[in-house]
């Protein structure tokens, strides 16, 4: 476990927690397009591991945005929702022989198709949870679905370009 | 007992989920009230120290916006000073030696402490928006306080570090501002919607006044947060609906909280007393 779960996640966690608090927190595009960039940590980690250990993970880093949004438990509820459905989310999307031990969450070695709907299924599922958590009626449903399909695109887009700026093919490879 | 074991195990990843599920529930329930005292926030030490570097980075883009409403409240108060001078200037013609003055209202000799503080963190677009400000318990800061802007009412204290000091905004669904319109003194209660961060509802205001576009908005100082007579905004629509009993009031916030940057925190030294008596008194209210 030890082994696979090393110092690259742990400065990619700070990474992209700096990146929420310290960047995309200010980015909000037309009230409605908000990046919770934070959460790739979650989905870049290894396919393997343990599930456990990705739900306490999951909880860490929603609680981490918490204190600095000021919004205690609802990012924390929402990571631990994706944490938990992530390796669901895998096992749906296994390829016809099964994952390989070199395999990760890269677009080079995975896929367009594959990581597009892995992305977009468990960002979606944050999302949701994270708005409706934050307004709790369904007063205004059709403006939060809206803040939610604009989140879901934003985060997209900025996960991909993630994607392919800093995970080479050739690191895949190694 | 080894078949529950056997089961616990199997089922250990749902189980953690829902505990931690529950956990997280009970965070929000505990800690996302308005006003409830929350440990972890960012008026937690470490976190303001964060919020503090990002914001002496982005501060020096604003700093012309800075600058202009220092200046114009600058103006606004030396203005302010001419007024009481020439008004002493002209009343000691008054004063004479067998008067005795009587303080009536206590209102007016109990003054309102101001303490000025920097906004390092201030959000607008979401549903429940918060600030923080660099100031805190060693500066005087306490929960509860209100606090204002230059233009106009901000929001209210919730809590405080030794340094630092989170504030609920006037931007947040549950944030009641108890006001009243400024020409004829009708009060009612300001609350925001959510949505656009430049209007808010004026609720509560009965049929038989007749407000109009324009009027201005102020609070009305039945309460200890904010003194009476802070700018709020001014009233930008009035509609008559069939089925209610009052208005429906949009009003246009004074302050663009986008752009903010000072704030001052306002501290009144009667607030105990007060709040002590109408408690006392059995009046309990949840507006600010």
């Amino acid at each position: 476990m030890n082994s696979s779960f090393g110092i690259r996640h742990i400065v990619q966690f700070i990474l992209f927690v700096a990146l929420q608090i310290l960047l995309m927190d200010s980015l909000v595009l037309f009230s409605t397009g908000f990046c919770f960039i934070y959460i790739a940590f979650l989905l870049f980690l290894p396919i393997n591991i343990n599930r456990v250990l990705l739900l306490f993970l999951g909880f860490l880093a929603g609680f981490t945005i918490d204190i600095f949004y000021d919004t205690m438990g609802i990012h924390a509820a929402a990571s631990v929702l994706l944490a938990f459905l992530r390796p669901h989310v895998l096992n749906l999307l296994t390829p016809r022989d099964g994952y390989d031990t070199k395999d990760s969450v890269n677009i080079h070695v995975m896929g367009w198709r594959w990581f597009l709907t892995y992305a977009l299924l468990l960002i979606l599922m944050h999302h949701a949870a994270v708005f409706f958590l934050e307004t709790i009626s369904l007063e205004s449903a059709w403006y939060t679905l809206a803040k939610v399909f604009a989140s879901v695109l934003f985060t997209g887009i900025v996960m991909i370009i993630l994607q392919l700026l800093f995970f080479s093919v050739k690191r895949a490879n190694r | 007992m080894r078949n529950l074991f056997a089961f616990i195990y199997r089922f250990r990843a749902f189980l953690i989920f829902v505990l931690l599920e529950v956990l997280c529930v009970f965070l929000i329930v505990r800690y996302n009230t308005y006003q409830g005292a929350a440990f972890f926030n960012s008026a937690n030490n470490y976190v303001g120290r964060v919020l503090e570097f990002q914001s002496s980075l982005t501060d020096y883009f604003r700093l012309g916006s800075v600058n202009s409403t220092l200046a114009r409240e600058n103006a606004a108060l030396r203005q302010e000073i001419i007024r009481y001078r020439l008004q002493q200037q002209a009343d000691s013609a008054t004063i004479l030696a067998d008067t005795m003055y009587v303080k009536v209202d206590s209102a007016t000799v109990a003054p309102f402490y101001l303490h000025a503080g920097r906004v390092i963190n201030n959000s607008v677009r979401r549903t429940n928006n918060y600030l923080t400000l660099s100031i805190g318990t060693a500066d005087g800061v306490k929960p509860g306080m209100g606090v204002i802007a230059p233009n106009g009412a901000i929001g209210r204290v919730k809590t405080v570090s030794e340094h630092y000091a989170t504030v609920t905004s006037l931007l947040h669904s549950q944030m009641l501002i108890s006001a009243k319109i400024k020409k004829n003194n009708t009060f009612g209660t300001v609350k925001w919607t959510g949505g656009d961060y430049r209007t808010a509802m004026l609720d509560y205001i009965p049929l038989h006044i007749k407000p109009t576009k324009g009027d201005t908005i102020v609070t009305s100082g039945f309460n200890t947060v904010f003194p009476e007579g802070i700018m709020i905004g001014t009233i930008s629509s009035v509609e008559k609906e069939l089925d209610k009993s009052f208005y429906t009031i949009k009003v246009k916030l004074a302050v663009d909280f986008a752009k903010l940057s000072y704030v001052y925190v306002v501290e009144n030294p009667k607030k105990d007393e007060r709040e002590i008596l109408e408690q006392n008194a059995g009046i309990i209210t949840d507006e600010q």
